[in-house]
């Protein structure tokens, strides 16, 4: 056997250099947490923007049913407020518009084996998410996973999330153009752009190729583009009708049209707009109104357009606006085998042809099919991880795709190819039919690991899987492409408001005993890209809610008119009718008649609140600056780490560097356009903060500012390697110095 | 974490699974209620015990979870064989033999709770001719036969510790992407009761 060094080392030619240092960089901000340097708050948003979640329990305390319990952990500083260091959490993998390579759908059954608990679970955002994951482990799983090309920043936070999009595009019959090179180009735009850092909360964008389908969503994100085309000159010219606003949670917002048309030319700067005036005008106190919708909202849709043009107006130009363009017609998915068509027949199995039915769709490229793999519950073992790649290997290639749906789709399948397609997925059970149909129910972590969770949407969705056989889903046509979706609470992660049957966790009190409930939403678009929002009708015992799907459900067959979509019966039936049809199921029995209401599905503990935690969906609110000044503490400690080693030039150049990062923090307090240029930081931070003073120490007067005029002025390098050591303090000096300017904008408010 | 120089058995994450004598006899589901009942009744020694996660809807997989802070126990069912896998996480506890010794002897003893576990009624049963290792750590456990050589005097020792005498062979059965995994197959079946009683009192 060799031996063996670390991750680090044995993927130091693979890892992206950028990358590797931006991991290099969160692994010394761990350290420095360690030690207690950095506030815990700054720190919980930092890990945030690298993925790095929190997870139920992991203030150290559980409710075991009968009372609480502390879960003694090590003593260690917290990761976030209230958060302990060693209690396990969740990795976000974000996967830009749920494209996987068969390479990297191995890495991640690697890591959900040697991380996690063997399983990867794919979210209604495209994204993996591993759980029961130590922080320590976390630069390693980065490490592995960017040296497949793939990374977990901005993953969580306040910053732009994974840019989601149809899982069919390019293969799809009734898009308008494939979307995927315009999500690749604007994901690689905003991945760490200084104007997406300062947001109050958290930015979904969405891309879908037509209006009518479901798969976009684009009509519950924050910012959303169908594709659209016209035509000009007798040229037929590609653009996005571009939305804005739309969101879920507790009171969900169908997005605006903010422009009908825009072109590829104008996608990234227009987006780009829109992101400052959401980072300037967004809420930043009260996180339950600081989505963008909520500002849409406040200005309405007018005033908002007009602020987001006249700020387009005012952008420095950026070539990266347009440089994506000349590549477009590169971007093509080839198939790896060549197109046969399939005649499913006699010969077929019924197996097969269930399978058939519902999981493959044929692509507009003749010949080809998409095949969805359906994972209960978002679920994949890491040999399903890893059988899935190899299949892709034999019959696609890297044509993986996640989907809102929690399921996984594999394109450009010769048709010939799916008998045995089919026997390969099945032997690693992995050919369940029913996709996208009633059977494939949808569900958020909830309470199995949320720290929000109210109730148990996992356990319910898991119910209500074994009860759909009950209502004939698999082949009465008009029950067949309903949807139903459970989320563990109103934030509506498991998009129930979109859904025919949506279910979201709350809790009522019973005879002083706290039972788990379901809030009944019914209704729902899925189609039009989530068109519009089901009617809350009334809050049900979980424990009921198999009767309320089988009595809807029988209802809506009986008493359909023809052709009518469950939406349009719900319209047609009405709020008050409903909540009488299903009155009688919100009784409770005492618990001495029957305890099992008290409990939750798939949880035997005695219902409780006392579980709910603060939640880290929103993470904290930090500014800026303060991310600014975090790493200029980081680079002057690493500047420390080069003089203990005895590298003198690099401690110089670093302590220089952590110089200038501060005083770029400052200056963008005011002036968020300063560039990484030192002349330019140092010009903006003297005319800003030197000549009026305000950087003046009471006592030293111009000192500290002078510590970074003189190194800039000797390259910043310059003097006898001696002198190394008073740099790394001189920088750590100004570092302060920035600090305490910090405190008093703070109190005063920044200059206008 | 970096893993300088060490070798397989140096690995947090070894894990051993015993396999259940009857198929047949396995509810996943009732091992929900019972694992929160270990939590609550603090009936795993030596473990922080933190939370039960159910995975009982997916084929073939990891079953039923019990998360600690320091390991996982599971009764998963990977390839399609149900049983109690112990799985170290995070820090060794031991390293070599002892390594080996102290995985199985948290998982004898876990499965030994289950045996006894009256909300179970004495159905399940574990057999001990048939112990598979895993070493879920692909830096310094791949998947290849060089790995099992590199164990091998450790394996053989604490079984033969435990059992009285060598295993009968030891076999790579994992291929090169997965986790590297042997067969253990002894000559005799001992109960649990039995190799747990030769075992060093609990410490
Ligand atoms: S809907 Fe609520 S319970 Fe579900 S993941 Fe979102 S925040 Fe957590």
């Amino acid at each position: 056997m060799e031996a063996v060094g670390s991750w680090q080392d044995k993927l130091k030619d693979r890892i992206p250099e950028e990358l590797g240092r931006e991991i290099d960089i969160f692994e010394t901000q761990m350290k420095l947490r360690r030690r207690g340097e950095v506030d815990e708050r700054l720190f919980a948003e930092t890990r945030l923007r690298r993925g790095v979640y929190g997870q139920r329990y992991d203030n150290g305390h559980r409710h075991d049913g009968t009372q609480n319990r502390e879960l003694a952990y090590r003593d260690h500083p917290t990761k976030g407020p209230e958060t302990v260091w060693d209690a396990p959490g969740m990795l976000r993998i974000k996967i830009p518009y749920g494209k996987l390579t068969a390479d990297q759908t191995d890495v991640l059954a690697e890591l959900s084996e040697d991380y996690a608990d063997h399983i990867s679970h794919v979210t209604t955002r495209q994204d993996i998410q591993l759980h029961f994951v130590h922080i320590d482990d976390t630069p390693d799983i980065q490490r592995r996973l960017a040296a497949v090309g793939i990374t977990t920043r901005e993953a969580c936070g306040n910053s732009v999330r994974n840019i989601t999009a149809c899982h069919l595009s390019g293969v799809c019959k009734t898009e308008e153009f494939d979307v995927t090179p315009y999500a690749e180009a604007l994901k690689e735009f905003l991945l760490g752009h200084p104007d997406v850092q300062d947001f109050g909360r958290k930015m979904k964008p969405a891309f879908s190729g037509c209006a009518h389908e479901a798969c976009g969503l684009v009509n519950m994100h924050d910012v959303g583009y169908i594709a659209k085309t016209r035509e000009v000159d007798g040229q037929v010219q590609r653009g996005f009708e571009f939305y804005v606003g739309g969101g879920l949670g507790a009171i969900p917002h169908d997005a605006k049209v903010l422009t009908e048309f825009v072109t590829e030319e104008e996608l990234l700067p227009l987006t780009q707009a829109v992101c400052r005036v959401f980072a300037r005008l967004g809420e930043k106190e009260n996180r339950g109104r600081a989505r963008i919708k909520f500002l849409v909202a406040k200005l309405g849709i007018e005033e908002f357009k007009k602020l987001v043009f006249e700020e387009r107006e005012q952008l420095p130009h950026d070539p990266r606006w347009t440089a994506y363009i000349d590549e477009l017609p590169d971007y093509d998915e080839k198939p790896l085998r060549p197109p046969v068509p399939l005649q499913v027949n006699g010969e077929h199995t019924p197996e097969f042809k269930a399978w058939y039915e519902t999981n493959v769709r044929a692509q507009r490229q003749e010949g080809y099919a998409v095949a969805t793999i359906k994972l209960p519950l978002g679920d994949a073992t890491g040999d399903q991880m890893r059988a899935i790649a190899d299949i892709a290997r034999e019959f696609v290639g890297d044509a993986i795709r996640l989907t809102v749906e929690q399921n996984i789709v594999l394109r450009w399948v010769s048709e010939a190819d799916l008998p045995a397609l089919f026997e390969a997925l099945a032997a690693v059970d992995l050919a369940a039919p029913g996709a996208e149909t009633i059977a494939d129910l949808t569900s958020c972590p909830g309470t199995d690991t949320c720290k929000l969770g109210i109730a148990a949407s996992r356990g319910l969705v898991a119910e209500l899987t074994n009860h759909v056989g009950h209502l004939n889903g698999g082949t009465d046509p008009a029950l067949k492409g309903l949807r139903i979706k459970a989320s563990g609470c109103f934030n509506s992660c498991g998009q129930h408001h979109v859904s025919d049957l949506g279910f979201y966790g709350i809790s009522r009190k019973k005879g002083g005993r706290l039972v788990p409930h379901f809030q009944v939403v019914l209704g729902g678009k899925w189609m039009e890209n989530g068109g519009s929002f089901g009617l809350p009708t009334l809050a049900i015992p979980s424990k009921n809610i198999p009767e309320v799907v089988k009595r809807v459900t029988d209802r809506f067959l009986q008493e359909r008119n023809e052709n009518e979509t469950f939406h349009e019966f719900i319209d047609r039936w009405g709020k008050v009718e409903v909540k009488a049809f299903l009155q009688d199921l919100t009784e409770v029995p005492a618990f001495e008649e029957d305890p099992s209401f008290y409990s939750d599905w798939g949880d035997p503990r005695v219902f409780t609140m006392e579980d709910y935690g603060e939640g880290e969906c929103a993470g904290e609110i930090v500014p800026l600056v303060e991310f600014g000044l975090q790493s200029s503490e980081r680079e002057v400690f690493e500047a420390q780490l080069y003089l203990d080693a005895g590298d003198m030039d690099r401690a110089k150049a670093m302590a220089y560097k952590a110089m200038l990062t501060a005083a770029q923090a400052l200056v963008k307090t005011e002036y968020l356009d300063v560039t990484d240029d030192p002349d330019h930081i140092v010009t903006e931070f003297r005319t800003r903060f030197h000549e009026t003073k305000r950087f003046h120490d009471k006592f030293a007067g111009a000192k500290f500012a002078n510590y970074l005029f003189q190194t800039h002025e000797s390259g910043g390098n310059g003097g006898r390697p001696e002198q190394a050591r008073d740099q790394v303090q001189e920088a750590q000096l100004f570092i302060e110095a920035a600090y305490k300017v910090y405190e008093r904008i703070g109190t005063q408010g920044a200059p206008a | 974490m970096s893993a300088e120089g060490l070798g397989p058995l140096e690995s947090a994450e070894v894990s051993i699974k015993l396999f259940v004598d009857d198929h047949a006899v396995v509810r996943p589901h009732e091992l929900i209620a019972v694992f929160h009942r270990w939590i609550s009744e603090g009936l795993l020694e030596d473990e922080l015990t933190i939370d039960v996660a159910n995975y009982e809807h997916v084929p073939q997989g990891p079953g039923i979870a019990l998360i600690c802070d320091k390991s996982h126990y599971y009764f998963d069912v990977r390839h399609n064989r149900w049983g109690l896998r112990y799985r170290g996480r995070r820090e060794a506890r031991a390293t070599g033999k002892d390594a080996v010794t102290d995985a199985l002897t948290r998982a004898l003893k876990a499965a030994a709770l289950l045996e006894n576990d009256p909300a179970l009624e004495g159905r399940y049963t574990f057999r001990t001719d048939q112990v598979e290792l895993v070493i879920y750590d692909r830096l310094r456990a791949p998947s290849e036969e060089a790995t099992l050589e590199a164990i091998r005097v450790d394996v053989e020792a604490a079984i033969a510790e435990l059992y009285g005498e060598a295993p009968r062979s030891l076999g790579l059965v994992s291929v090169p992407k997965e986790p590297f995994a042997v067969a253990i197959e002894n000559a005799s079946s001992p109960s649990l009761g039995e190799l747990l009683g030769r075992l060093a009192p609990a410490g």
